[in-house]
């Protein structure tokens, strides 16, 4: 790896190596810039140093403590949080929908929530197609929803696994139409250069406590490696922690802590690629980029309601890719109130996908600890039938209100900074959402055959702390990711969306990195 | 249903070709962690209570007999957190030790004597009081109970079913995780 000093003036320093950093962090160098990318967490060798072993994997979650509040806070740490070089990439699920183009739309179909600045067609498929057959997504044949795709996807779907069957056979009873879910993970073995051979999946069934073989597309085999064999430098285990700026305001260089050392990396540009919540703390903490009072403000979080049923058959929810099956008929279910469908109208804005989901056995037994409240012999009887255990969950819209947002807290943490408290409480659509999820896959576990039905309530993927926009008022970033009050500070990751639409964020925070890059290189371009 | 895989299996597993060196190690270790009987966090009073509380939470027999209070000491005072916490929680240390003093308070008050000599239903009622949020004692002033007994519940249950042999008892093994 081509190293730099702290001294070199560099064309981009990048903080962050998730979704939102390692795709632009790659394009960057590939167009011959000097970069260098600062990662909080270490850099792993997942082939050699993931377990298969929830505790084990403790590392891979950002284990800083965040503060909660609100009605319904949301859990951090193993959910909605990453460190390592690859970021929470490193545990996604994979799970890689693409966004239908009504979801940046929000406002103009329903009159609430906000559209995007952006227009599908020329601003996001074209990344959608890069990279899907970059990160070798696997995916069905023909996808049943959204408009029609210029590419298939680049290998066949991952085995359908016990629950994703369950869900098929439960949506049929209905008249629900499924679909083998879009997963980047390799069905096929692939050539990734900077990396080499990545494996094919092995259902191994570990995909949120980290691959060890290279199948899923986690940002450590794909766009990282990449990014260093076209000369961009990976700094590891580097905090940062503000930065210096010249009488105009601009960024002259970032200021980060290793080993314990204060350090300070001079450069031309920064990408700020943090995550929702680590991304606007670093603005509140220096005051920066903040005109619009918008930084930490307009948080979101997908309504994700779990519901798991116990079935007389064997099921192993552990094996295969945990998201095996989808169905966005309930996307816009307005559409869908005409004779035969199970899906009742719709009494609230937006939309939400089906999934079926796997569950490994650490975080089954908490959430029967959380959810249900089970211990003693409840919860040893309950764990009995943990083979028979199958999910389901949706992933659906969630608006910007004023009662959600991060702010600093009094409280400081273990490097002495304070620490981010994060306020979320429903509102009446996420509920009506919700109740109508809950209603749907409760039929579609009982057409299934499963008994015992419960429902974990959950809120997943922090969005929205730093929102994109075209009026610098209202927005802290461009529709380019550029901050409207600092003319080289960009920021790339999910804290710019305007709205959180109803399809998991990794692609399409993936796709906005590629974008920013693009747009980055261009308007450099014009300044030569 | 029939899922009792014969007893051994998950430790003969642990040593076949069939699990990587990396999940060879975690479960070794976990396997092999003595169990903890001078606290680091907890004085020994608090620590005893503690290991009273998770033979309630979670009952074991002898022969399995997972550690389950000395890991939470050790991260406590190690000073580690998952990630998170309830923004209306005290910090686990103090909650934690404000909980081991709320419960012999509740126990005072539903049957005038300690947590430490009540006889096992009669704890089981101050743990259901603690969840319930219905616990009477001044310590409940300053921790929700209901609130804790989630986060005290959920840290005991994922200590052991992190442990091989409670996964054995539900017949995972997810853990052969190398082709052969």
């Amino acid at each position: 790896m081509k190293t730099h000093t702290t001294e070199h003036i560099l064309d981009a320093v990048v903080i962050g190596t998730g979704a939102g950093g390692a795709p632009l962090l790659a394009r960057l160098a590939m167009a011959g810039l000097k970069v260098v990318a600062l990662e909080a967490g270490k850099f792993w060798k997942a082939t050699a140093d993931f377990a298969t072993d929830e505790r084990a994997q403790d590392f891979l979650f950002w284990n800083d403590e965040r503060l909660s509040a609100g009605n319904d806070p949301i859990a951090f740490g193993r959910n909605n949080s990453g460190t390592g070089v690859g970021g929470s990439t490193l545990h996604y699920t994979a799970y890689t929908p693409r966004l239908q183009p009504d979801d940046l739309r929000l406002r103009t179909d329903f009159g609430v929530g906000e559209d995007w600045p952006l227009d599908y067609h020329r601003d996001i498929e074209p990344y959608y197609d890069e990279l899907e057959q970059f990160l070798g997504v696997s995916g069905p044949g023909q996808y049943l929803w959204g408009p029609p795709r210029k590419t298939s996807y680049r290998y066949g779907p991952l085995p359908v696994n016990g629950a994703g069957k369950l869900m098929e056979k439960g949506c049929r009873e209905l008249g629900i139409k499924t679909s083998p879910a879009a997963n980047a993970a390799l069905s096929a073995p692939q050539f990734q250069e900077g990396y080499g051979w990545r494996s094919a999946c092995t259902n191994r069934g570990f995909c949120q406590a980290g691959c060890n073989n290279g199948a899923k597309a986690s940002m450590d085999v794909t766009f990282i490696p990449l990014a260093i064999q076209h000369g961009a430098e990976v700094r590891a285990e580097c905090f940062v922690t503000g930065f210096e700026r010249d009488s105009q305001g601009r960024i002259t260089a970032v200021l980060y802590t290793q080993n314990g050392q204060e350090q300070r990396q001079r450069c031309h540009n920064v990408f700020l690629c943090a995550g929702a919540i680590e991304t606007p703390r670093l603005l509140l903490l220096n005051d920066l980029a903040n005109s619009s009072e918008q930084v930490g403000r307009n948080l979101m979080a997908h309504t994700a309601l779990q519901i798991w049923g116990e079935f007389e058959e064997a099921i192993y929810p552990w094996r295969g890719i945990p998201g095996a099956v989808i169905s966005e008929d309930t996307h816009r279910p307005k559409d869908r109130n005409g004779g035969g469908s199970a899906i009742r109208p719709p009494d609230f804005v937006g939309g939400y996908l089906l999934q079926s989901i796997g569950v490994m056995p650490v975080t089954y037994a908490s959430q029967l600890a959380r959810g249900r409240g089970l211990w003693g012999t409840a919860l040893h009887e309950a764990m009995s039938r943990y083979n028979h255990v199958a999910g389901i969950n949706i992933l659906g819209d969630c608006l910007p209100y004023e009662h959600n947002f991060l702010e600093l807290s009094d409280e400081k943490d273990g490097r002495g900074l304070p620490k981010p408290r994060v306020h979320f409480s429903m509102g009446e659509n996420e509920e009506r959402l919700t109740s109508h999820a809950n209603q749907v896959m409760r039929d579609i576990w009982g057409a299934a055959g499963a008994q015992n039905i419960w429902a974990f309530p959950r809120n997943a993927h922090v969005i929205g702390t730093a929102r994109m926009g075209t009026n610098r008022e209202t927005a802290v970033v461009d529709p380019n990711g550029r901050c409207f009050d600092i003319p080289n500070l960009y920021i790339s990751d999910n804290s710019t969306f305007p709205s959180a639409l109803s399809v998991n964020p990794a692609l399409t925070i993936m796709a906005l990195s590629l974008r920013t890059a693009d747009k980055f290189l261009k308007s450099e371009r014009v300044k030569e | 249903m029939e899922n009792t895989p014969p007893t051994g299996s998950v430790i003969d597993l642990i040593h076949s070709d069939r699990v990587t060196l990396a999940t060879r190690k975690a479960l070794l270790d976990h396997l092999n962690q003595p169990t903890v009987t001078e606290p680091k966090f907890f004085n020994l009073e608090q620590f005893k209570r503690f290991q009273q509380v998770c033979n309630q939470l979670i009952p074991q027999s002898t022969e399995a007999n997972i550690d389950l209070a000395g890991p939470i000491d050790e991260r406590l005072a190690n000073g580690t957190t998952n990630g998170w916490r309830y923004n209306d929680l005290p910090n686990d240390g103090d909650a934690y030790r404000l909980f081991l003093t709320g419960i012999d308070q509740t126990a005072e008050a539903l049957f005038d004597q300690s947590f430490d000599s009540i006889t096992a239903e009669q704890r089981d009622a101050v743990l259901l009081a603690v969840q319930q949020g219905e616990a009477t004692g001044p310590a409940w002033q300053q921790l929700p109970a209901d609130r804790f007994f989630e986060e005290l519940l959920a840290e005991v249950t994922e200590v052991y079913y992190s442990h091989p042999l409670a996964q054995q008892q539900i017949g995972y093994t997810g853990m052969a995780d190398q082709s052969v």
